[in-house]
């Protein structure tokens, strides 16, 4: 007996057209586009978990994803229903300020979901994706696709002050928590998912902070993720950047500046701020730039060669041309920045260096130093302490998630025994007569 | 048929409906006597018309096919489930025809009239006694509340979706609820004369709308068996008739709103209903995440899809003709400003919505080696594909209207 759905291709075809499409669909303008796109997304994912050989791990383990296609969903339909005054409905002005913010608030939402930003799904970059040959890499599609949809939908958060700063500070933690649990973890490839995190939450908080305009974010950020993703793919496949000394610095090095690249105007623009506010972003916002710095040159670890006479290797390669291509945008948007009319105090847009060039000298320190001591000893302790807090914030954001499900349960218990049996139904059926019939109209 | 026409006049996807149910009861009719089977047909058709007419259906309509229902469910011997349902149907609905019963003889005391539209020039003239007025009114708009199915009254559907023959269910609850909405549009007619007592039904009917729809979402999202899910994502449907009356009731003559909104809201009902009702009965319950799909899913993927459809234009999911008639109701409501309910709405919505998709990953489950043995009865199969057929039809119509 031959299997349904015959004339669908393989379960990696399928996914993969459903997660390109969801993406295309994400970037698009058309009002429900953003929303199907999500949902395509997870349903991509669903795909790829339903086919895996562990169904009853994967599905459940990415089934979060419809939350953020649901909130997105919810966005549409209230652009739909409250067209605003050119849409015809006389809506009252307060009913539409307060959707706008419940709109805004939605697909912020949906975009801190994508981006480990909220305390619901946060770990997820630690786990490799459904699939089984390319799983490892599927989890950076996901805070690449948050950060597009943050960007495309800019024009629907930005102007909602409270949403966009709430939006700033959950992405700063984001970020901090990111390079924390990059620098925490010791595969490699867990270290990359947790780059492309910190490079998304990064550039959000560039959109949000409203220091450069959101394209020059875009391509600062392009050049960062797309660095550690081509990075991610290619652990992959032979780990191609990291054989032989030239390719595995030149990628150290672009790793390094587009991670810099991407920092140093949200940590110049600060000179904007008051002194003490200043003070307190450049250190909140370096600390965990450093961090990553750290990692982009430290991990970045020549792989070793297996051959006894290393096959040469002529001409011009993808991970030759890449970080080139990676790169090429980095000076255009700053640049453009600058023209049109970006310019940070002088101080400040020095200081705003500090934290990257700072990270990358000692990461290549740690590089040089091979034999174990006392600096390895020390290395290793740190790393363990950074695993340990990144538990422990992810540790209680959970228990209290648990404690909120707990007590709606708890609320929600009472509401289910009264449809446990028909005698309780007559008492549903009696209170619901004594309130519409007799309380409602005595309390008016 | 122009489009217009297919969506303001009930009669084509009533007659979808009603074939759908038949098809049913062709594929039972063995395991039925031939007068179990005429008995059944002289429920469905008269609900038929019922739900074809139902702007015009008279005071003792309601009971008339709530006791045909009933009896119908009665007949049904050697299960006890369908027992046990009419029991529930004859207390609900009986209690509630009694008490508004009360009501309307309350009105007649306290204003000398009949006639709801006397009434409300006689109450506006404050000759009557606020309590009288303010304790009746509620009591003669009950009927309508418990037969439209929202919270806290919508355990009866539900019921009836579990214990009812599947050829009998669908149509019984969409006539039920259709003559419920028409019942609150019949009594509250004229009520723009009287202001104090406008006030009080929207009041009523807001909170009813407003605790039928999150009442309905918890229900919904907790819920494990799929007949019973479609149960509850009717009394959301009950909960959508009773926020549009809200918005209208009181402004003005309602005749607009039954031929805009009521009568193709009525027809979608019924035809949606008859899909989703036959997928539920069609689906495992609670299937664990890695299990495979279900029985139709696997055999027959398409028709599956044709009850999924169904199903989520019930549940108002974007792009079926179900997602029009949630979009009005919540277009009022905004430009109504009613904020509070419009949340408890867009509570409902989602959670409907989510539904949908989840019976559909889990109807689809995880791939299996090898398809069932045994084919679907192909009249059951017919039965999904008219019913998602002639939503298809009035999203076409929608669509070309637009």
């Amino acid at each position: 007996m031959r299997a349904p759905l015959r004339l669908l291709p393989g379960p990696r075809v399928v996914g993969g057209v459903l997660c390109a499409a969801g993406i295309v669909l994400v970037l698009l303008p058309a009002r429900f586009a953003p929303a199907l796109g999500l949902e395509l997304l997870a349903a991509g994912f669903w795909w790829w978990a339903r086919c895996s050989d562990e169904p009853a791990l994967q599905v459940p383990r990415w089934s979060w994803l419809r939350r953020p296609a649901t909130a997105l969903w919810l966005a549409a339909a209230i652009e739909l229903a409250l067209p605003g005054p050119a849409g015809g409905l006389p809506v009252p002005p307060a009913t539409l300020a307060f959707w706008s913010r419940v709109e805004a608030i939605a697909v912020v939402w949906a975009a801190l979901e994508l981006l480990a930003a909220l305390p619901l799904a946060r770990p997820f970059s630690d786990l490799p994706g459904p699939l089984l040959a390319h799983g490892a890499w599927l989890p950076a599609l996901l805070p690449a696709a948050g950060f597009l949809l943050l960007w495309r939908q800019a024009p629907r958060w930005l102007d909602v002050d409270e949403v966009r700063e709430g939006t700033a500070a959950l992405l700063l933690l984001t970020a901090g928590l990111a390079a924390l649990r990059a620098y925490g973890r010791r595969r490699w490839t867990a270290g990359l998912r947790w780059l492309v995190v910190f490079d998304g939450a990064l550039a959000g908080v560039l959109v949000s902070s409203r220091a450069v305009s959101p394209w020059i974010a875009v391509v600062l950020w392009a050049a960062a993720s797309g660095t550690h993703a081509y990075l991610l793919a290619a652990e992959l496949g032979g780990a191609t950047p990291r054989r032989g000394p030239v390719l595995a610095m030149v990628w150290r090095t672009t790793s390094w500046v587009s991670t810099a690249a991407l920092a140093w105007p949200l940590l110049a623009a600060a000179g904007g701020l008051a002194p003490r506010r200043a003070a307190l972003a450049l250190v909140l916002g370096g600390i965990p730039v450093a961090l990553a710095s750290w990692v982009n040159v430290a991990r970045l670890v020549e792989a070793p060669e297996r051959r006894a006479f290393a096959r040469p290797v002529t001409g011009l390669t993808l991970s030759r041309m890449a970080p080139a291509a990676l790169l090429a945008g980095v000076p255009l948007a700053l640049a453009s920045a600058w023209w049109v009319g970006f310019a940070p105090n002088g101080v400040y847009a020095l200081l705003a260096l500090l934290p990257a060039t700072l990270g990358g000298a000692l990461g290549l320190l740690a590089l040089r130093r091979a034999e174990a001591g006392p600096g390895a000893r020390a290395g290793q302790a740190a790393q363990r302490l950074a695993r340990r807090a990144f538990r422990l914030v992810v540790g209680l954001e959970r228990a209290v998630v648990a404690g909120a499900m707990h007590l709606l349960r708890a609320l929600a218990t009472p509401l289910r025994d009264l449809h446990t049996g028909d005698a309780q139904e007559y008492l549903l059926f009696l209170v619901g007569v004594a309130v519409l019939a007799i309380l409602l109209p005595l309390l008016r | 048929m122009s489009p217009r026409a297919l969506l303001s006049d009930p009669a084509l996807p009533v007659a979808l409906a009603l074939a759908a149910a038949l098809l049913l009861v062709a594929a039972e009719r063995r395991r039925r006597t031939p007068a179990a089977t005429l008995g059944l047909l002289l429920v469905l058709v008269p609900c038929a018309l019922a739900l074809g007419s139902v702007a015009a259906a008279g005071w003792a309509v309601p009971p008339l096919v709530a006791a045909l229902v009933a009896a119908a469910l009665a007949r049904e011997r050697p299960d006890p489930l369908p027992g046990e349902c009419a029991l529930k149907l004859v207390w609900v609905l009986g209690g509630a025809f009694a008490l508004t019963a009360t009501g309307l003889a309350l009105l007649a005391i306290a204003t000398g009239v009949t006639a709801p539209v006397e009434q409300w020039s006689v109450l506006q003239l404050g000759l009557s006694q606020r309590m009288v007025w303010g304790v009746a009114l509620p009591l003669v708009m009950l009927a309508g509340v418990v037969l439209l199915g929202g919270a806290p009254f919508h355990f009866w559907v539900a019921d009836l979706f579990q214990g009812a023959p599947a050829a009998l269910a669908p149509l019984a609850v969409a006539t039920l609820q259709a003559l419920g909405a028409a019942w609150l549009v019949q009594r509250l007619a004229g009520l723009e004369a009287f202001t104090d007592g406008a006030t009080l039904a929207r009041a009523l009917l807001r909170t009813a709308a407003a605790a039928a729809f999150l009442a309905g979402a918890g229900t919904l999202l907790a819920q494990r068996g799929p007949e019973r899910r479609v149960g509850t994502l009717a009394s959301l449907q009950g909960g959508l008739a009773l926020a549009a009356l809200a918005i209208s009731a009181g402004r003005g003559p309602l005749d607009g709103m039954v031929a805009a909104w009521l009568v193709p809201w009525a027809a979608h009902l019924a035809l949606a209903l008859s899909g989703a009702a036959l997928l539920a009965r069609l689906t495992p319950v609670e299937q664990p995440p890695g299990a495979p799909g279900g029985h139709l899913f696997r055999r027959h993927p398409a028709a599956a899809l044709a009850g999924l459809y169904a199903l989520a234009s019930l549940a108002g999911v974007p792009g079926t003709p179900g997602a029009a008639l949630w979009l009005d109701v919540a277009r009022g409501l905004a430009a109504n400003g009613h904020s509070g309910l419009l949340i408890a709405f867009a509570i409902a919505w989602l959670a409907a919505f989510t539904t949908a998709l989840r019976q559909l990953r889990g109807g689809f489950g995880v791939p299996a080696a090898t398809r069932p043995a045994h084919a679907v009865p192909a009249t059951i199969r017919a039965a999904l594909w008219v019913s998602g057929a002639g939503l298809a039809l009035l999203g076409v119509a929608r669509l070309a209207l637009r």
